[in-house]
């Protein structure tokens, strides 16, 4: 195909879009529904998902100390923590006495009676550490095991599993889901623009008879299906970005955003949304339109 | 140069619209394919645009088989062949110039040169004051030269004419007729189909008439009914 051939075909697609106004808003419309509804799953999993990783992220593994444990090997452990940024988060050291503090704290009113706790003798230093992904868990404790001076590590195993689970569901759930909607919004989208080109059939076929080819007769219904899923796309967005923060605004009226329930406010997420939506826009209208021609296209 | 070579064509619906058809068509030729509807006719046009596919035999053009040609190839093939049919099959929402420079369009001809061809097909048609019009503002006549001139636009060496008179006054189908046969003067070859008797018989050209699939008579400088010398030469024979 020659550029000059190019050009008229993009002139065309983009003329395409007036010649049948009330068939462009219909398919602007269906996609607009289509793409916000894959919105409202792209929001949904990226919360869940950030969600799952701050829940993740609170102190899963604890660390104890051997009682007889050595200030060399507590900054043995400190520095090996420090060095697997990989994995760790983040870790805070607590000593005897603040173990101590917070044993009575959870008595509350009962905290009486350990008054006299030699909490030296019988608590030792502790590590509260905080985990990249609840997925690393295995491996971190086996490694700090094997550190001297470590007493024991404990986890909570099926916290863990629990938030593996969910998070890997939750990303089958958003794949899923997307595909489905997807192939949804191809075929109302086809038979849409099967109306649009069943009206220029007698057109396509005279291009045909003159010698065009499949792309050229192609090309300018893709760019029109590309141009209306764009259109439909933007004001997805623009209809996700003023929904979300006006949802984001009452749920988030009593929640603090750095707590770990907290959900991402639209700023975080409007430029995955963009992406989205306009991916999946241009490629369903695009592929859309392109599927319909063909059975125009075989004389 | 068109060649058939002992062409059948049986359609999907178990239809025998071709048997055994062969004959040649020359370079600079003109021809009437004539024949009752549902002869064939119109098969012999949709394998020459390669529409179609023969069951058995081949077609050449030009030395090339078409017959066998990859699908890819057909657009290039058509861009050297101007089609003309009955119901004009112009785009109602382009006006005469857009109808006529769309089939340069698509063989990407530069503006400039397009421009310059359209004016000169317009001028050979006789339809340069309606450039800008519409084709339902035109008449049949003036909608089918306009359609003899978007088959023009690309200088083809072959027009094929699938009853271009069919809805046509006497008058409008002699000035068509002799559009056509001015276009063939300069060269180009003229495959023409058609019904129509009186044209056919008053142009003396070459016939291959077609019935049941079959050629029934190939005659250089002929009319639409076979003549009595023809019948008797025959008999001879």
């Amino acid at each position: 195909m020659t550029i000059r051939a190019f050009t008229n075909s993009v002139r065309e697609g983009f003329q395409g879009i007036l010649r049948h106004p009330l068939v462009t808003m219909a398919s602007i419309t269906t996609i607009l529904l289509m793409l916000l509804l894959m919105s409202f799953f792209a929001i949904f999993s990226t919360n869940a998902r950030f969600i799952m990783k701050n829940v993740g992220q609170q102190p899963p593994i604890e660390l104890y100390m051997r009682l007889d444990g050595t200030e060399t090997q507590r900054t043995a452990v400190s520095d090996y923590l420090t060095g697997d940024s990989q994995h760790v988060l983040d870790f805070a050291i607590a000593t005897p006495e603040q173990n101590y503090n917070e044993f009575k704290a959870n008595l509350g009113s009962s905290s009486s009676i350990l008054d006299n706790f030699d909490y030296n003798q019988f608590l030792p230093y502790t590590f509260h550490i905080r985990l990249v992904d609840p997925a690393y868990a295995n491996d971190v404790v086996i490694h700090l095991e094997a550190l001297p001076g470590v007493n024991k590590v404990m986890q909570e195993q099926q916290v863990m599993h629990f938030l593996t689970q969910t998070t890997k569901w939750v990303n089958i759930g958003t794949a899923v889901s997307f595909c489905v909607l997807f192939l949804i919004s191809l075929f109302i989208i086809s038979n849409m623009v099967r109306i649009s080109v069943y009206s220029r059939a007698t057109e396509i076929t005279i291009m045909k008879y003159v010698g065009a080819t499949n792309a050229y007769i192609r090309l300018p219904y893709i760019i029109e299906g590309a141009i209306v899923g764009l259109v439909s796309a933007l004001c997805s967005w623009g209809i996700t970005y003023i929904a979300y923060s006006r949802i984001y605004d009452v749920l988030m009226a009593k929640i603090d955003p750095a707590s770990f329930y907290a959900i991402l406010p639209m700023s975080a997420l409007s430029n995955r949304v963009l992406l989205v939506c306009a991916l999946c826009g241009i490629l369903i209208g695009a592929f859309g339109s392109g599927v319909s021609v063909r059975k125009y296209i075989q004389v | 140069m068109i060649r058939f070579d002992d062409v059948y064509k049986t359609y999907k619906t178990g239809t025998d619209a071709l048997r055994g058809v062969s004959f040649k068509i020359e370079d600079g030729e003109f021809v009437f394919i004539i024949g009752k509807s549902g002869s064939g006719k119109s098969t012999i046009i949709k394998l020459m645009t390669r529409e179609e596919k023969p069951t058995q035999g081949s077609v050449h053009i030009d030395h090339f088989p078409i017959s066998r040609m990859a699908r890819s190839l057909v657009p290039v093939l058509r861009r050297h062949i101007g089609m003309i049919f009955q119901d004009f099959r112009l785009i109602e929402s382009k006006n005469i110039f857009e109808n006529i420079a769309f089939a340069g369009e698509i063989v990407g001809m530069p503006r400039k040169k397009l421009i310059q061809t359209v004016d000169i097909v317009l001028s050979v048609v006789g339809l340069r004051n309606k450039a800008t019009a519409f084709p339902q503002e035109l008449s049949g006549g003036e909608q089918q030269r306009v359609a003899i001139a978007r088959a023009m636009v690309n200088d083809p060496k072959l027009i094929l004419a699938d009853e271009p008179t069919g809805n046509m006054d006497p008058l409008t189908s002699e000035a068509i007729m002799a559009l056509l046969e001015e276009i063939n003067r300069n060269g180009t070859t003229v495959v023409i189909c058609t019904h129509d008797s009186n044209l056919v018989d008053r142009m003396k050209k070459r016939v291959i008439e077609i019935a049941d699939g079959s050629i029934v008579r190939d005659d250089m400088d002929s009319g639409y009914t076979c003549s009595l010398d023809d019948a008797l030469q025959g008999a001879e024979v």
